[in-house]
């Protein structure tokens, strides 16, 4: 192989804003001590923590990260290291003198330490950290092969260091492995074995670029992408601290899904989410997109100080936007100056004062000891404000898939009464009651006159028991305050299908307090019952609703209707709600019908019924279309449903879950927490990140003061936009290498610069610093090809996933055992086991059990039972879906920052505490038993089985079949050979022990298969079992 | 079926390949610590052999007085003033203004914006034992083992909310992502056990005074996931996922185990991959734990006198009685670091009640627990730890008091601790505590318990994020003076 190449030495500008005036060229012979390269990770490990950036702690009034300091200190004397203390100091044979000083266990190699010499000797030359000069382009290297037409830029960047070492790169990954790979990486799916076969067969030379281009306008290529940027965002379904309650935010995550969707240039996906509410005139999805500012930890615990739970917001945002777009760990200088890098405890707190008008509360409740005005009478149920409404495309599909399924529902309810004799006499007579019932009510409501009780509260009551009947039937209620209002109704013949309750609110006359009279809320619970023949009947109430209501919580939710409790708004006039009854009765002689309302503290009220019920309350009654079709003769599906109430309590059964499920869709809206912006609190700097310590000088918002100042602005004060403007600056030099970085991990399974969230002076010289910013510069401006926009997330992907590198076969390979153990020259793709989310997606993809509907409210797949026992305010339950919800991806699983799911924990998810950018790997007993026995991966592996005995064939063909789905490949010989041993005495097991079958093949809510026998398809959900949990099949090549 | 491999064979294989495997796979946070320094090979060797014996601590820096820690956490706060800190003073100005030299200045946490008032102790409390040491009469059994206990009455801690005030205790740290101690003392000191977990959890609750407890408490942080505690739990499955599925007996388990591994080593024949083999060996682990997890749980074996010492009523009803039995059996099966957790502390209001009702609960499982272990030898390498996030005020909050930081009361035993001493002092209210030079901070609780352990606290490090981070941060002193 030849190869023959130039790195240019990349021009590194004078740059006015650092202090470090001495800079160096990086020179071409590897020979030459590189300060970044080779000294700063020496000084920065050894010496910076006393003589370093932090002056609260600095030893001997010494620092080493600036050359002037230390020159003029004596401890660096450049070109003479025999009389530079620096290098007396670290050759000492006295305890007292060496540094670094026994005691602080740290010790230098003889090879670090002549290091050190050397590069005194060589005059002690510094240069500003690498991460800080903003990017410059690098010519890409010329390579020289045989081949290198198939070479992209990467390629030649990393090509350069291999041949360097003499190392060669590995061939191209068949093509199985790679579509596999690929498609795992791209979106977070295994291809189907149709998709391996079309790929194998396609011969055009450019097969391999049509599967990225597909992957990539893939509606998972979001869902893929979301799962990085959620753990940044530290995106969960619940706050954390305490109580650990549900907060509202899953149209965030549904954002961040459509943005990586749509190709959001990655400036603007920045400004939208640190500042969406500031851009002009923003809409909806830009607000949405601000509640990343909202995603950090709250409480609502009893005794907490809102102004120190402010400070750990105010903290914690600071510590995410450092990490998620400068790659640096500016939390150390919450409580000092950074010991490593240059950011200063005023750098922290200037970064935080940029929120400081994000409107937030302290502690999300009003107690006594911590009034809070705003939040009056909020509880544990209770949401956490401000929050926005916004439509939910997801819920909106549901709604019309469910309308649908009711549609059907009701036509076959019809069509089976049909069948009933009688069913046409049955008919008729209703329909004459009801043509006679129109007749006295058209709207198909009765008001019968009202015997009224009122109980009132306490003994002296004497007027609390007046009341007046009005001529329509309503009640004018006294004002004392009324334990229980019962009204009696006599009901002649008919039927009962719902109640009406109207009420008036209550009126508060002017006061000083409040100038004009008011309304205010009140509440009503109906309970029902018939009395016949002074014999009770009770009336269960089926749901609830009305058309006005104040809304009540349950674990953040708004509770659906008013079935608990009607809470009747303030701030309106006639209100009213409609109560169906759990079975419709028929009234055949005179009989008391008696609803009681509680404590009704409304002005009036109004009772009446009705024999039309509508699945939805508040359509009960009888609407024009009823009347007329009733009138023709017309058996309408408003008709039928009518009847069938009345007289199917089979169609009720299956009409109702659906009912519940539409509701559950809330009309296909939803609250997603959200930025408003409101007068900036006072941001200190606080000593020592003491929140009490009110001493600290006040800041304005600034970005670190090392780094480029963004433009002045209109305002006095930078604002969030400023921030996000100035992150999403070319000029920054650190938000696209931070980018790029991570997403070079994503593909190659470390970062050019390993520690992905860490570019300061404790993380790692990139391996290719050149390759970093080449692609740092390409992300922001492109000049490859024709992408349509800068910071090209697609683009920049695509570029990563279209080099030889990324299509190499994987390793390891024994000839770099020793050379490079940890692959970082990439002569090979490093193989990786699946990010939680994917484990599960994958085995569902494989099964064929994926549901791959694309956003929406969380989803809750099976959990052991109890895991939140230890939880409280409020105690929570967990409900496994029992729809087809139960097989959605891993990302839209319910998030619950203190009890994260077991499964996603055992694979390493974070539990979106904190900001993470790099997740462990790791390789636990934990992962074992879950796979192995979590009932999700106990019925994927029958659904698996189900579908491979769906398919008519021998066990040799189905065994086939198996592996080109789970691993896209054929199966070896020794694999067949094992595989069907092992199907024989699971065979053989389950015929002698049936009743084992039948236990196996019923885990989970997937109903089980009549065609197969138990014992065959238990046999073969084993052998599922058995390929779900190979190494293999966790594992992307 | 024979196995197609030998397991021993494999662990020290993949000992000797470790730092390869790891390489293999791209880089965590660990592998990357290496490359920076390599100093911190032992870590990597400590975060990823299966070899459970040996953590990164070897040898010892100090000689080893305590291989294992039951630490008996009394979650929402006990008052030390009704428990082991008995203050007559406090007593005669119940009811009266408290001195505001005491609080001026000071965090409180429900308190804020009241006038405050003195609440002298409800209880009595006597001499017990051979050393005298003061004991409220809430604690009746404790006073049985008075001369085995050392009791700190100068804890003082610096979180007020019970949230992160539990984390502080845990980690050391409120920042999220710190390592739990159970995790530090795992990762120093490794496991003795493969077939438990080395940091095993349990919860259980009393009638009133309950506050949730998150499973952050017990997260290995940054550290690998497999230092992470594991929660026991009294319903299903003891570990998750622990159980074989319906319709699946141990012996077609152990088929299926085996045929996995099986095509696990045909992929490993033919990639140079040393993680195919960690897999391998976790899932013989994994299936360990199904057969040893069910064999410790089964308390068949405990005499119907152990179950009365403990006051177990239902073995396995996750009552703290049964639970402190449970400890004794891990302990005694090597489990590294044992943790309950009784949620029953926050006496905010009705404290007599609510004390009353969590001593009777807790006070005679406790005692039992010291004594079993004492009887069976074990109570000299074991130390147990029992306490809250922190004490409660002098001052009344209605019927109870509130959340107090500036001192409050633990007591230890075993494992290299001397009994029948009391250490530290407060003020005359049971303010806050009066010797600078006995006052204990968490931090140096921590220092002691890892002192206890063989561990200089200063050397116990792991790098994340550029940083070599300590349980003990950048502070902690030993307390010398309560090692025997």
């Amino acid at each position: 192989m030849l190869s023959h190449s130039f790195l240019k030495p990349a021009v590194l500008l004078a740059i006015s804003w650092c202090s470090v005036t001495t800079l160096s060229a990086a020179s071409v012979t590897t020979n030459a001590i590189q300060f970044n390269r080779d000294v700063r990770p020496i000084l920065s490990d050894n010496c910076f923590r006393c003589h370093g950036p932090d002056s609260g702690n600095r030893k001997a009034k010494l620092r080493l990260d600036r050359r002037e300091d230390a020159i003029e200190h004596g401890a660096l004397i450049p070109g003479k290291p025999e009389e530079s203390e620096l290098v007396a100091r670290i050759f000492n044979d006295n305890p007292d003198d060496l540094m670094p000083p026994p005691e602080s266990h740290r010790t230098l190699s003889t090879a670090q330490r002549q290091l050190l010499r050397d590069w005194v000797a060589q005059g002690a030359t510094y240069e500003p950290h690498w991460s800080y000069i903003p990017p410059q382009r690098p010519a890409v290297p010329l390579v020289y092969e045989a081949n290198s037409k198939n070479l992209n830029p990467i390629d030649a960047f990393i090509r350069q260091e291999l041949s360097a070492a003499r190392i060669s790169a590995s061939p191209e990954a068949d093509r199985r492995t790679l579509l596999r790979r690929l498609s795992l990486d791209l979106i977070g799916l295994p291809p189907t074995a149709a998709e391996v076969a079309a790929f194998l067969k396609d011969k055009s030379a450019n097969a391999y670029e049509k599967q990225v281009d597909r992957l990539l306008a893939s509606p998972h290529f979001g869902e893929r992408m979301a799962v990085g940027w959620l753990d940044l965002a530290r995106y969960a379904d619940t706050v954390g601290y305490h109580g650990d309650q549900n907060q509202r935010v899953f149209p965030y995550r549904d954002y961040v899904i459509n943005a990586f969707n749509a190709n959001l240039p990655f400036d603007q996906f920045t400004r939208e989410q640190l500042a969406g509410d500031l851009l002009p005139n923003p809409t909806v999805t830009q607000r949405t997109a601000t509640a990343f500012n909202r995603l950090n930890m709250m409480t609502r615990e009893g005794g907490a100080q809102p102004k120190e739970y402010l400070a750990k917001y105010a903290a914690d945002r600071v510590r995410t936007v450092s990490t998620t777009w400068l790659g640096s760990t500016m939390g150390c200088a919450e409580c000092h100056d950074h010991k490593f890098d240059p950011f200063s405890a005023k750098d922290f707190y200037a970064m935080e004062a940029f929120f400081a008008d994000v409107k937030q509360w302290g502690v999300y409740s009003d107690y006594e000891y911590t009034p809070n005005p705003d939040l009056r009478g909020w509880n544990n149920d209770y949401p956490f404000p401000p929050e926005l409404q916004v439509d939910s495309p997801t819920l909106q599909r549901r709604i019309k898939k469910l309308e649908a399924e009711i549609a059907t529902t009701q036509a076959e309810g019809w069509r089976q009464w049909r069948t009933n004799r009688n069913s046409s006499r049955t008919f008729s007579e209703w329909r004459k009651v009801s043509r006679a019932w129109l007749k006295h009510s058209p709207d198909g409501w009765l008001t019968p006159f009202p015997q009224v009780q009122l109980d009132v509260k306490g003994t002296n009551a004497s007027n609390g028991t007046n009341f007046l009947v009005e001529a329509d039937g309503s009640v004018k209620l006294p004002r004392p305050a009324r334990e229980n209002t019962t009204l009696s109704v006599t009901l002649t013949n008919g039927w009962l299908a719902a109640i009406r309750v109207e009420a008036l609110p209550q009126e508060v006359a002017a006061s000083a307090k409040n100038k004009k009279p008011s309304r205010r809320a009140g509440s009503i619970k109906l309970t029902a019952k018939l009395v016949i023949d002074g014999k009770e009947q009770k009336l269960p109430i089926h749901f609830a609703d009305a058309d006005f209501k104040v809304d009540r919580y349950a674990s953040t939710e708004t509770v659906i209707g008013v079935k608990d409790g009607w809470r009747v708004r303030g701030d309106r006039d006639q209100q009213a709600s409609v109560w169906l009854l759990e079975r419709p009765v028929e009234v055949k002689s005179p009989t008391t019908l008696v609803v009681s309302l509680g404590a009704a503290d409304v002005a009036s009220v109004r009772v009446s019924v009705t024999p039309f019920a509508a699945g939805k309350p508040l359509e009960s009654g009888a609407s024009e279309a009823l009347r007329r079709d009733l009138r023709a003769g017309r058996k309408s599906p408003i008709v039928q449903n009518s009847f069938l109430t009345l007289l199917s309590p089979d169609y009720l059964r299956q009409m109702r879950p659906l009912l519940a499920d539409l509701r559950e869709c809330r009309d296909g809206r939803a609250w997603v927490q959200t930025v408003e912006s409101r007068e900036p609190l006072t941001i200190r700097v606080l000593p020592r990140g003491n929140w009490q310590d009110e001493s600290g000088e006040i800041v304005a918002p600034a970005p670190p003061h090392f780094l480029t100042q963004p433009i002045a602005t209109d305002s006095n004060r930078l604002t969030r936009l400023d921030l996000a403007n100035w992150l999403t600056s070319t000029e920054n030099p650190l938000t696209a290498r931070t980018f790029v970085n991570r997403l070079w991990k994503q593909f190659f399974g470390a970062g050019l610069s390993a520690v992905v969230d860490d570019l300061g002076a404790q993380g790692e010289w990139p391996t290719h610093p050149a390759l970093l910013d080449w692609l740092a510069c390409e992300f922001m401006q492109p000049t490859i090809g024709k992408p349509a926009h800068a910071w090209n997330v697609k683009h920049i992907t695509k570029l990563m996933v279209m080099s030889q590198t990324y299509r190499q076969a994987a390793g390891p390979r024994a000839d770099l055992a020793d050379i490079d153990p940890n692959n970082r020259l990439l002569a090979a793709q490093s193989p990786r086991r699946l990010e939680a989310e994917f484990v599960r997606d994958n085995a569902l993809a494989i099964a064929g059990a994926l549901n791959p509907e694309i956003g929406g409210p969380s989803v809750r797949p099976y959990q052991p039972p109890g895991y939140y026992v230890n939880l409280q305010f409020p105690d929570r339950d967990y409900d496994a879906d029992r729809d087809d919800r139960q097989y959605r991806r891993g990302v839209y699983m319910w998030w619950q920052r203190t009890f994260l799911q077991p499964m996603l924990a055992n694979f390493d998810a974070p539990s979106r505490e904190e900001c993470t950018a790099i997740r462990t790997v790791s390789n636990t007993p934990q992962q074992a038993l879950t796979v192995l026995n979590d009932p999700t991966f106990v019925e994927t592996a029958r659904l698996f089985a189900v579908q491979l005995l769906s398919h008519k064939g021998t066990d040799d063909k189905r065994l086939e079949a198996a592996f080109q789905q789970a691993l896209a490949r054929p199966i070896k010989p020794e694999e067949v050979a094992s595989l069907k041993k092992f199907l024989a005495t699971q065979r053989a097991y389950y015929v002698a022990n049936p009743s084992d079958a039948d236990k196996l093949v019923r885990v989970g809510n997937a109903p089980k298969l009549n065609s197969t026998p138990a014992p065959e398809l238990a046999a073969w959900t084993q052998v599922c079992r058995v390929i779900l949990n190979l190494h293999e099949t966790l594992t992307r090549y | 079926m024979p196995m197609p491999f030998n397991l021993d064979e494999f662990v020290r294989g993949v000992n000797r390949r470790t730092f390869l495997g790891r390489a293999a796979y791209g880089l965590g946070g660990i592998a990357l610590a290496s490359l920076l320094d390599n100093r911190l090979i032992g870590s990597l060797r400590a975060a990823e052999t299966p070899d459970r014996w040996r953590g990164i601590i070897n040898p010892p820096h100090y000689p080893v007085r305590a291989k294992r820690i039951i630490h008996l956490c009394m979650a929402g706060g006990p008052s030390h003033l009704e428990t082991f800190d008995f203050k007559p003073e406090l007593k005669r100005i119940h009811d009266q203004p408290f001195p505001e030299s005491f609080t001026k200045g000071n965090q409180l946490a429900q308190l804020q914006n009241m006038v405050l008032k003195a609440r002298g102790p409800f209880c009595e409390f006597k001499p017990c034992g051979q050393s005298g040491l003061e004991i409220s009469t809430l604690f009746p059994h404790t006073a049985e083992i008075a001369d085995d206990i050392c009791i700190v009455k100068s804890l003082h801690t610096e979180q007020i909310n019970h949230d992160p005030a539990h984390a502080f205790m845990n980690a050391g740290s409120i920042i999220k992502g710190r390592p739990s101690m159970g995790s530090w003392l795992l990762y120093g000191l490794g496991a003795e056990t493969e077939n438990l977990p080395g940091f095993v959890v349990l919860t259980s609750a009393g009638k009133t005074g309950q506050q949730p407890v998150s499973a952050r408490q017990w997260s290995s942080g940054f550290l690998p996931s497999k230092f992470q505690g594991i929660q026991f739990q009294t319903r299903g499955d003891a570990v998750h996922y622990v159980g074989n599925p319906d319709g699946v007996c141990q012996s077609t388990q152990r088929q299926v185990v085996e045929e996995i591994n099986r095509l696990n080593g045909v992929l490993a024949e033919e990639r140079m991959d040393p993680e195919i083999q960690t897999r391998i060996a976790q899932y013989e682990l994994a299936f360990r734990m199904q057969t040893s997890v069910p064999e410790l749980t089964d308390f068949a074996q405990e005499s119907q006198a152990t179950l009365d010492l403990y006051g177990v009523k239902h073995p396995g009803d996750g009552s703290f009685a049964s639970n402190c039995l449970l400890a004794r059996r891990l302990a005694e099966r090597g489990v590294r670091f044992i943790q309950l957790y009784h949620r029953a502390w926050d006496h905010h209001g009705d404290i007599e009640g609510g004390m009353k009702s969590a001593a009777s609960d807790t006070d005679q499982p406790c005692a039992a627990l010291v004594k079993d272990l004492k009887q069976r030898g074990l109570l000299d390498d074991t130390l147990v730890i029992w306490g809250g996030e922190f004490g409660r005020t002098p001052m009344g909050q209605g019927t109870g008091r509130d959340h107090h930081i500036q001192a409050f009361s633990v007591w230890l035993a075993g494992g290299g601790i001397k009994g029948g001493m009391t250490w530290g002092s407060t003020d005359e209210l049971g303010y806050r505590f009066v010797d600078d030079d006995q006052a204990v901070h968490v931090h140096d609780l921590h220092a002691t318990m890892l002192r206890l352990c063989g561990i200089d606290h200063t050397r116990l490090t792991y790098r994340y994020q550029g940083r070599d981070f300590r349980l003990t941060d950048v502070f902690g002193k030993v307390v010398d003076g309560i090692v025997a």
